[in-house]
């Protein structure tokens, strides 16, 4: 079956949010499911730098697909904005700060830290690798799970984008547990989740630095999504592990996958790739070097750059 | 403990990031010795531990009762509410006391310690380590040669992270930060509070507050950014105070600038702040290896220039405690600076964030 990635656009800047957002269900003809009571919606805030810096999901998108959702489904629905305590990020203080407090507050929506959700525990091979994940059952059990990445580069995995993004959804602040074999984790959450659509904010993607891309990404398919997502930034999609190990364990196929609306190669060129392979490596040569100095000379590491 | 005489005998009250690069520095600093160190993280005591500190304590009321005939001085670097306590007592227990920014959350507070600190005759000195930043002290001295006349504006600012910086190994931030009544405020008391030093030190008198206008855009209960238009109280010399906590700053950049404005020309600390500051550190690394080589003392932390400051400020702590000399920054630098910051604060209160004063 053919997997459809929307990619769109937004004119103006985005001043039509809600139109972007329309165009780019339409094109890949996603339908809200009937009957829909429930909708959790999972952004990326990953930590407390806001929306202009390309790290964390714009609340004005966020506010824009519940417009049309509410448009779509009437107004008796219970939307829920979703993110869980990471390693270094606590919800309680990334919602105010990134205008999540004030979006709930105007679209009259609930704000749900997964962390203190109820939880249902898996275990799963993946890659010969054991991983146990607390999955918070609400994105479990909602009638409609819409996932919301960013489109950004990660130096672990290249890319972070649909597919990390669940991981961001494990119930366990101290998620770095999981970070030597973080591919293997990616693709242990995305066997368990499986957002009805992924709505990809690009209005600010980030590479080396962050810049304004006014791009909307929609598709159905989690790892169709992040395939796309990794050419329109530049990367080789076949160099990714967490992407490769995904057709292995998930048994996608990339040769399956239709871009709808704009072309890739435009935005390509704007986006400012980053060699993560270098930048991984040069920080770790830095470390390197600076940890040799120290020991031949004496000098000390302040506590910020080698606290391990 | 047995030790050379001629040694400084040293406690650490607090050993989170700043009380641990307080700590490394000590290490690395002749006649000073580390006896013993207090912290509630058994992690972080752990840390001393692998340094060589032997005798290590969870509470820092046992560290000074069962220590403090041992030691000479105090290091506190703890969460800014535990400052008053820990400075009064460790000068109760007749310690010399250097501790981290800011002096107290109050100027009640701050008082009361001006007046322990008076009849104590102990030694006393809060780290202003931007005092100690080469810049500033360039820029200062050309100032007090006369090089651009008479001192009329000063725009000092620094923008960064503040607790929101990410950690090379990550970990959440203290909730003690976006409490007021635990941290005296958000990013003016912690950052403003260097930047107002500057001013007064720069200026040499004292200060008051004409304009204040504080940034809650984070929806937080403390501010992350703050404006501040401050005057002299004798020469009517205006500063400029700018801080923020709302940019994502990445080491080894940092965002902090001061310019003064004279009525014969102007000085900035960017014109002596290394311009490609990989290439300074290597050089720096280098000739730090070279000292090593040939056995001379190596210039702690130089290869970061701006943390280079964190060092010489202990050295100088500890230099005023050999040479019986008064410390360069007293407890009457902190009473003041606290407040200007707490003008600044009471000033909004009535406008409901923004003041103009007059």
């Amino acid at each position: 079956m053919v997997s459809k990635v929307s990619l769109v656009r937004l004119e103006n800047g985005g001043a039509d949010l809600k139109s972007g957002v329309s165009k780019a269900f339409d094109l890949i003809g996603f339908e809200i499911p009937s009957s829909v009571k429930t909708v959790v919606i999972k952004v990326n805030l990953c930590y407390y730098w806001n929306a202009s810096t390309g790290q964390t999901t714009d609340p004005l998108l966020v506010s824009a697909l519940i417009q049309h959702l509410r448009e779509q489904c009437g107004h008796d629905v219970e939307f829920r904005i979703a993110e869980a305590d990471a390693s270094a990020m606590k919800t309680k203080y990334a919602f105010p700060l990134l205008g999540y407090t004030r979006l709930a507050e105007k679209e009259k929506v609930k704000l749900v830290n997964l962390s203190e959700d109820l939880i249902e525990e898996k275990e799963l091979q993946i890659n010969s690798r054991k991983i146990v994940l607390r999955v918070p059952k609400m994105l479990l059990e909602s009638d409609l799970f819409i996932n919301m990445p960013k489109l950004k580069v990660m130096r672990a995995t290249h890319i972070s984008c649909a597919m990390k993004n669940l991981f961001g959804c494990i119930a366990l602040p101290g998620k770095v547990k999981y970070h030597p074999f973080l591919a293997e984790a990616i693709v242990a959450i995305n066997k368990v989740l499986k957002p009805h659509v992924n709505l990809v904010d690009g209005i600010v993607a980030l590479g080396k630095y962050p810049v304004k891309f006014n791009l909307l990404m929609a598709a159905q398919s989690t790892f169709a999504a992040d395939y796309v997502a990794a050419q329109v930034m530049g990367y080789n999609p076949s160099s990714m592990k967490f992407l490769n190990l995904s057709i292995k364990e998930l048994h996608e196929n990339p040769n399956e996958i239709d871009v709808l609306g704009e072309a890739i190669e435009p935005f390509r060129k704007c986006f400012p790739t980053e060699n993560t392979l270098v930048a991984r490596a040069k920080m770790r040569l830095q470390l390197f070097l600076l940890k040799t100095y120290s020991r031949l000379s004496g000098d000390i590491i302040p506590p910020s750059i080698d606290d391990a | 403990m047995r030790c050379d005489k001629s040694m400084v005998r040293v406690g650490f009250i607090g050993l989170g990031q700043m009380g641990r690069m307080h700590l490394l520095n000590c290490l690395n600093i002749e006649n000073v010795k580390v006896i013993a160190v207090a912290d509630p993280s058994k992690k972080a005591l752990n840390k001393a531990k692998t340094l060589g500190v032997t005798n290590l304590y969870q509470d820092y009321h046992e560290l000074l009762k069962k220590e403090h005939t041992n030691l000479d001085a105090v290091v506190i670097s703890v969460p800014n509410f535990l400052h008053f306590d820990t400075i009064r007592l460790s000068l109760e227990h007749s310690l010399n006391v250097f501790t981290e920014k800011p002096l107290a959350i109050s100027v009640e507070q701050c008082k009361e310690i001006v007046n322990i600190v008076r009849n104590s005759a102990k030694k006393f000195m809060i780290g202003h380590n931007l005092r100690f930043v080469p810049a500033v002290e360039k820029i200062k001295a050309d100032l007090q040669k006369g090089i651009i006349g008479n001192l009329e504006v000063a725009t000092i600012e620094e923008i960064l992270n503040g607790p929101f910086s990410h950690p090379r190994v990550p970990a959440p931030v203290a909730d003690w930060w976006f409490d007021p009544y635990k941290s005296g405020g958000g990013v003016l008391i912690d950052i403003g509070y260097h930047m107002i030093d500057l001013f007064r030190f720069f200026a040499e008198e004292d200060a008051k507050v004409e304009f204040a206008d504080l940034s809650y855009k984070y929806s937080l209960p403390v501010e992350e950014g703050a404006i501040v238009v401050l005057s002299t109280t004798k020469s009517s010399i205006k500063g400029i105070i700018n801080v923020g906590w709302y940019q994502r700053s990445v080491f080894p950049k940092y965002n902090f600038r001061a310019v003064l404005h004279g009525d014969a020309g102007y000085l900035s600390t960017e014109e002596f702040v290394p311009k490609k500051i990989y290439r300074y550190a290597a050089k720096e690394v280098a000739k730090n290896l070279l000292r090593r080589v040939t056995g001379r003392k190596i210039k702690t932390l130089s290869y970061t220039y701006y943390w280079e400051s964190y060092y010489r400020e202990l050295v100088s702590f500890f230099e005023s405690i050999e040479k019986d000399l008064e410390t360069p920054i007293t407890a009457l630098d902190g009473l003041k600076t606290i407040q200007v910051i707490e003008e600044a604060y009471s000033l909004c209160k009535k406008t409901n964030g923004v003041t103009a004063v007059g």
